[in-house]
């Protein structure tokens, strides 16, 4: 689960990384008292998931209260942005970049950290990736002083900025750790003219997995696009939204995946990717109640091959959710795995035809959706 | 012969009392896997499907010495079932669970490599020999699936194996070993650490791998069919060409991040360095045949 910027920046805190000076306001009426709170000039941030806010104009700096609330006024009200904070701008010497990641192939928590901050570090690890400075960690072993040397003499600090930067760093690998981080990221982390460091920015994922103990964190409508994915995430059933018009409600993840190409290469358009498989087998009751409020669906497409989600539970649910939902659109199904026999029973019983074969349920989907079958 | 697990494999099994380690427990002996004991700690004097449990692995391996490691625990712990195992000298280790805290799965495969273990998992179906032995949660009795050949596969998916695996045994090929790497973005053991048994086993002619978006697994696997580490033929199935950047396709690992875990990418690399690589499921099939001929 991605943070916003000021949860991040409270994550920095408790953790000892300073931050600038910050308000969070949720209403343009906020706005004064925030102004007055940190001083002038200050920066004006909407609090959204999206990267790349400072191009989409999304981060403004502000001379005076004025221009602060004409500013705000644009984010609450013309951008729909719900919250945004309100920081002391800070007196820029340099700007260095500093994250840490997991690498899954070594096992190890990754420090990259480049002497240029505010960066695109995917880009410039394309293009010069000898910026970057790389050291990995043993979660067992720990962040030691030898990583630190070899991260801040590799950006090129000493003396006193050298010192501050390590304690920035071990701080943020406690954070990293503290918050089952996946990424943890300071860009830029601004060095400034009165000698400290400042975390400018930050980004924190916390691992999904490790939600369960991190339970000051919850979901919100702010990290989907689309208010089904919302619904879809509280229900915990994994959807996302697209606008085509082929529902699909399939089992297993790589399989939905697989029959989300299928989809691509035979010309049609994808209204829903729903995955209702593992411990989530058992319902499709629920899984159709939300393919059926996707009013850009003209066709439900039900592909599973499952072990332990049996394929006569998986048609039984179908079943279920038919007489529930007495649904007005077509229903392709290719329901396969364990007692599969069972489950062809079950479809033929409710009138529909048991496809077995992947790509001839695939066809038959886009055929409907086109107008070409019923 | 067969890879990672076989007749003579001296399984023990983590959480076998629970409902899902009794009924699976069960059906790997059906198969004929060699399960020697159960642990559960609290549980020790009981009896599941015949075979004795304890609270501990080292109690257990007292009088019945065990080599390979089935868990059946829950995510939050699995490190110290895993741990556990290794401690008591265990070096083949096969989780099934899905949801394992991404920490700890760097804190696993750190473990399992400092002292040379293999464990494969999590968010897996298992490891099978069909016809010999299975490890996990896969369905052997679907015999359009599971049929006993000479083909190696290695998937990060479920669902999606059977699909596929089916098109091989469509094609007039069987199974030697299945090995399910797990859809987690740290798998605990990697595509191209499974090849080099694969590259030595006199039964395995050729391998298919079902890949997905996401992570640089299949790409290692080409660095090993460039460098001349794996040379059978290889086959490969990669979900998710046309997936939508910054999305996560069900799986945690099944994500394009950047510019990075393109399927473009997994497909350029493998056909350059040999490989097959089907388009959709259908295709595994005759690009076998054509690999193979």
């Amino acid at each position: 689960m991605k943070l916003f910027e000021y949860q991040a920046k409270e994550a920095f805190s408790q953790c000892g990384i300073p931050t600038p000076k910050s308000v969070l306001v949720e209403s343009l009426d906020a706005v004064p008292a925030a102004v007055a709170e940190v001083g002038l000039p200050c920066v004006i941030k909407a609090q959204v998931l999206q990267g790349g806010r400072g191009k989409a104009g999304l981060v403004k700096v502000v001379k005076d209260e004025a221009e602060a609330k004409a500013y705000a006024a644009i984010l609450f009200n013309e951008k729909g942005v719900r919250r945004a904070l309100v920081e002391a701008a800070v007196n820029i010497a340099q700007e260095i970049y500093l994250a840490i990641t997991a690498d899954p192939r070594q096992a190890r928590a990754a420090i990259l950290a480049c002497a240029e901050g505010g960066v695109d570090i995917e880009q410039l690890a394309a293009t010069s990736p000898e910026k970057i400075v790389t050291r990995t960690v043993d979660l067992d072993h720990g962040l030691s002083g030898f990583h630190m040397r070899n991260v801040g003499f590799g950006l090129g600090l000493s003396g006193d900025k050298l010192k501050a930067f390590n304690k920035v760093l071990s701080s943020l690998y406690k954070a990293f750790r503290k918050f089952d981080a996946e990424l943890i990221e300071i860009n830029p982390l601004f060095w400034t003219a009165e000698g400290t460091f400042v975390a400018g920015d930050g980004k924190l994922t916390i691992d999904d997995n490790s939600l369960s103990r991190q339970p000051a964190y919850e979901i919100t409508r702010d990290h989907y696009d689309h208010e089904l994915e919302y619904e879809a995430a509280l229900a915990g059933i994994p959807y996302l939204q697209f606008d085509g018009d082929i529902s699909l409600m399939c089992a297993g993840a790589g399989l939905t995946t697989t029959v989300f190409d299928l989809i691509n290469y035979a010309g049609g358009k994808v209204a829903n990717y729903l995955e209702f498989g593992g411990p989530n087998y058992t319902r499709a009751v629920d899984a159709m109640e939300l393919c059926l409020k996707n009013t850009g669906a003209k066709v439900i497409l039900i592909v599973t091959f499952g072990t332990v989600a049996r394929a006569d539970v998986i048609a039984q649910g179908l079943a279920d959710a038919v007489a529930k939902f007495k649904p007005s659109i077509p229903i392709v199904t290719c329901i396969r795995g364990t007692n599969e026999e069972e489950a062809f029973r079950i479809i033929k019983e409710l009138g529909l035809e048991p496809l077995s074969e992947t790509e001839e349920a695939v066809q038959r989907a886009v055929d409907i959706a086109a107008g070409r079958a019923s | 012969m067969s890879i990672f697990i076989d007749k003579t494999n001296r399984v023990e099994v983590q959480g076998v009392t629970g409902k899902e380690g009794s009924y699976w427990t069960k059906h790997m002996q059906d198969m004929g896997t060699n399960v020697v004991f159960g642990v559960t700690p609290g549980k020790e004097g009981q009896q599941v499907e015949g075979i004795p449990v304890y609270h501990t692995i080292r109690r257990g391996m007292v009088e019945h010495p065990a080599d390979t490691a089935m868990l059946f625990v829950p995510p939050a712990f699995t490190k110290d079932a895993i741990f556990e195992a290794l401690d008591a000298g265990i070096r083949k280790i096969v989780t099934i669970a899905d949801g394992i805290p991404l920490h700890e799965l760097l804190q696993i495969r750190s473990a399992a490599k400092s002292c040379g273990a293999m464990v494969v998992g999590g968010n897996t179906s298992g490891v099978i020999s069909p016809g010999k032995a299975m490890m996990g949660v896969l369905p052997y009795w679907i015999e359009r699936v599971y049929k006993p050949g000479r083909i190696g596969v290695m998937t990060r998916s479920g669902s999606l194996t059977n699909e596929v695996t089916a098109e091989v045994v469509k094609a007039g090929f069987g199974v030697s070993t299945l090995v399910g790497v797990g859809g987690d973005s740290v798998p605990l053991t990697r595509f191209a650490e499974v090849l080099p048994l694969y590259q030595a086993d006199p039964d395995t002619d050729a391998v298919v791998i079902i890949g997905e978006l996401g992570g640089t697994m299949e790409e290692e696997v080409a660095e090993a069919m460039a460098d001349g580490r794996f040379t059978k033929p290889l086959v490969a199935f990669i979900g998710g060409r046309t997936a939508p950047k910054g999305k996560r396709m069900g799986h945690a690992g099944a994500i394009v991040t950047g510019s990075k875990g393109t399927v473009e990418a997994k497909v350029e690399a493998l056909t350059a360095a040999g490989g097959l690589v089907a388009k959709k499921p259908s295709l595994v099939g005759p690009l076998l045949r054509e690999a193979m001929a």
